[in-house]
C-alpha cells in the first residue's frame, strides 16, 4: 500500500512552510506570492528523505532568482556580486531547511539527507509543486516521493 | 564571551556569526563535528557551541555526546541548531547532552532569547571589553 | 489630505510618530507599501475603503483601543515566551510561596493575563506551575483576556508555529508540554484546561473577574493616556486579593499614576501591591 504525496501534505501546508521560511532567512517582509504556475527552468538544490517515505524536496530557482536570493540571506550590499559558491550554498540551506520541516510532516521517523545542487532525482507521478513568485521571480518547491520500501537500487547511503 | 559555529553550510555559519558577533560574541567557525573537536582539543573552549544536526564526517548529535565524554569541556553550553524539527529529534538531542535548541528557520531575535534563557547574553562590559 | 486611496506623507508620518512613541519601532520611509498592506485589514473592518481614509479617521477621532491594533499590525514581532524573564521567575522564587503561606492548602491560586496576546504569557504562567506546585493543573485557574477577539482565539486554541516556538521557550519545556499537531505545535490539553480566555476593553467597564492573587497587566498602560492609565490601575486593584500581586512591563510604573500601590523588590525586578487602607 503506498501513499502518494497529496495524500500526505496540501499545497497548503508546503505554501506556509516555505513563507515562514522566508520571513525568517530572507527577510521580514518578504513574501512569496502563489502564481499557480509550474517549476521555472533552473537552479535546483535538493535533500533527500529517507523512512516510511522516500523522496525528496527540490527547490528550483529561476537564474534571476539566484543572485537576489543570495544578496537577501546573505545580507550583502544590492552592488555585490555573489560568489558561485554562495549562490549554491544558500540554495542547498534553503533546500535543507524546507525539506526538515516537510520532513516533520511526513511520516516517520525519517532521515534527512545532505542537500545537494545540480541534477535534481527524476520526478515521480504524483510529486506536488508549489510555484510562486519572489520579487517577482519564479519559484517552486517541489515535494515527490511515496510511502514505499527504499529502492534497493538508491546509492544514498543513510546516515 | 565565545562561540563555536558548527554547521556544513558557510552561508549558516556566516549567518550565525553575525548573529551572535552583533550580541558581542567572538566566533570561530567549524564545518563539521571533527573540525569541531579539533577546536576544542586546541584549548579554544567556548562559552556557546551552536550545532547543526545533518552534517559530514561527524554530526552534530555525535558530537554533542563526544562533548559530554569529556569533563573539561562541561563549563560548554550546548544548543543545537538545525532543521531537525520532530518532537522525538528534539527529545533525542537533549538525553544525548544538548542544553538548548533552536529550530531551522529562525529569526535573529530567538538568539538572544534563547541565550537570555541560559544567561548568555553579554552584558555591556563584557561586550565593550 | 481628502480621502485619496494612497496614504499621503503626512499620513505615513503620522503613523511613524504613533508606532515610535508606543512601541520604540522605528518604521523606515520606504516602508508606505508595508504600511499599507498591514493597515488595510483594519480600514476595511471599519467599512473603509482605503488606508488614507482609515488614518484621518483615526486622527480626528483619537482612540487608543484602534492606536493599539494600528501598532499591533506594524511590529509583528513574535512575542517571546518568558518575555522580560524576571516576573516569571519571580512566580516561582517568591509570589507562589508566599502565596502558599498564606492561603488554606490546596486553595484555588487565580492568576489573570491582561493582555494576553497570542497566550504566550498565560501558557508561560501555566507550564511554571505545572512543573512547581503539586495539583497544579487543578488548582491554578487562568484567566486570560484581550482587546481582540482574534488573539483570545488563538489563545484559546492554543497553537504555535515553529518561528513562535523558537522565540524563548525552553525546550525541555516544549518537549514536556507540546506535541506537533501539522505545521505548529500545540499545548497539552491540561495546560489548556487550566485557562480560559475572553475578550475584554480595560478601557470599559470591567465585568466581575477574580478576585486575583496574581495579575500581569504588562505593556498595555504604555498605550493609555495618564487618567485611563489610573482609572485602569484602580478596576484592576478592586478585581485583586489584598494580598495580591501586580506585575507591570519594564517601562511601566504606578509611580506618579497611583499611588494605592506599594512598590517591592521581587525577584531581580519589582511588583506592585495593593497598600494597605488605601
Amino acid at each position: 500500500m503506498t501513499a502518494t504525496i497529496a495524500e500526505l501534505i496540501t499545497v497548503e501546508t508546503v505554501t506556509d512552510v516555505a513563507g515562514e521560511v522566508w520571513s525568517a532567512m530572507v527577510g521580514a517582509d518578504e513574501v512569496l506570492v502563489p502564481d499557480g504556475g509550474s517549476a521555472p527552468a533552473g537552479t535546483s538544490a535538493w535533500v533527500t528523505v529517507t523512512g516510511p517515505w522516500n523522496g525528496a524536496v527540490v527547490l528550483t530557482c529561476s537564474p534571476s532568482a539566484t543572485d537576489d536570493l543570495t544578496r537577501a540571506v546573505l545580507q550583502l550590499r544590492p552592488d555585490e556580486e555573489p560568489e558561485a559558491e554562495d549562490v549554491d550554498d544558500v540554495l542547498r540551506e534553503l533546500a535543507n531547511i524546507l525539506g526538515g520541516n516537510v520532513k516533520s510532516l511526513l511520516p516517520g521517523p525519517s532521515v534527512l539527507g545532505l542537500p545537494e545542487t545540480g541534477t535534481p532525482p527524476p520526478a515521480r507521478p504524483g510529486s506536488s509543486t508549489v510555484a510562486v513568485s519572489w520579487r517577482g521571480h519564479p519559484i517552486a518547491i517541489t515535494v515527490q516521493g511515496a510511502t514505499e520500501a527504499p529502492e534497493l537500487t538508491t546509492t544514498e547511503v543513510p546516515l | 564571551m565565545r562561540a563555536l559555529v558548527i554547521d556544513d553550510s558557510r552561508a549558516m555559519r556566516r549567518i550565525v556569526s553575525s548573529i551572535l558577533e552583533g550580541l558581542g560574541y567572538e566566533t570561530r567557525p567549524a564545518g563539521h563535528g571533527r573540525e569541531a573537536l579539533d577546536v576544542l582539543e586546541e584549548g579554544w573552549v567556548p562559552d556557546l557551541a551552536c550545532i547543526d544536526w545533518n552534517m559530514p564526517v561527524m554530526d552534530g548529535l555525535q558530537f554533542v555526546s563526544a562533548v559530554r565524554a569529556n569533563p573539561s569541556w562541561r563549563s560548554v553550553t550546548l544548543m543545537m541548531v538545525t532543521t531537525e524539527s520532530e518532537h522525538g529529534q528534539i527529545v533525542r538531542a537533549l538525553a544525548a547532552g544538548a542544553h538548548e535548541y533552536v529550530i531551522k528557520p529562525f529569526t535573529p531575535d530567538a538568539f538572544a532569547d534563547k541565550l537570555s534563557l541560559l544567561g548568555l547574553l553579554p552584558t555591556a562590559s563584557e561586550v565593550s571589553a | 489630505m481628502t480621502a485619496a486611496t494612497a496614504l499621503g506623507p503626512a499620513g505615513f508620518d503620522w503613523v511613524c510618530q504613533l508606532v515610535r512613541r508606543e512601541s520604540a519601532i522605528v518604521l523606515a520611509p520606504g516602508k508606505e507599501y508595508l504600511v499599507e498592506a498591514r493597515l488595510l485589514p483594519l480600514a476595511r473592518q471599519l467599512g473603509l475603503s482605503g488606508v488614507a481614509e482609515f488614518v484621518d479617521r483615526v486622527r480626528s477621532r483619537p482612540d487608543p483601543a484602534v492606536n493599539r491594533k494600528i501598532v499591533e499590525a506594524l511590529t509583528t514581532n513574535e512575542t517571546s515566551w518568558f518575555r522580560d524573564g524576571d516576573p516569571f521567575t519571580a512566580l516561582t522564587s517568591t509570589v507562589v510561596p508566599a502565596l502558599q503561606a498564606a492561603r488554606r492548602p490546596g486553595e484555588e491560586l487565580r492568576i489573570w493575563s491582561a493582555a494576553c496576546s497570542s497566550g504566550q504569557e498565560a501558557y508561560t504562567v501555566a507550564m511554571l506551575l505545572a512543573d512547581s506546585l503539586p495539583n497544579a493543573t487543578s488548582r491554578v485557574k487562568i484567566t486570560a483576556t484581550d482587546l481582540s477577539r482574534d488573539m483570545v482565539a488563538r489563545t484559546r486554541a492554543g497553537r504555535f508555529s515553529q518561528l513562535e516556538v523558537n522565540r524563548g521557550l525552553p525546550a525541555s519545556m516544549l518537549v514536556r508540554h507540546f506535541t506537533r499537531s501539522g505545521a505548529e505545535w500545540e499545548v497539552a490539553p491540561a495546560l489548556r484546561q487550566m485557562v480560559t480566555a475572553s475578550e475584554l476593553n480595560l478601557a470599559a467597564p470591567l465585568p466581575r473577574l477574580g478576585p486575583f492573587d496574581v495579575v500581569y497587566l504588562r505593556n498595555v498602560l504604555i498605550y493609555f493616556d495618564p487618567p485611563t492609565k489610573r482609572t485602569v490601575l484602580q478596576k484592576v486593584r478592586q478585581l485583586m486579593r489584598p494580598d495580591g500581586w501586580l506585575f507591570l512591563g519594564a517601562a511601566e510604573t504606578t509611580l506618579g499614576v497611583d499611588d494605592t500601590w506599594e512598590r517591592v523588590p521581587c525577584g531581580r525586578g519589582s511588583a506592585y501591591r495593593p497598600m494597605r487602607g488605601k
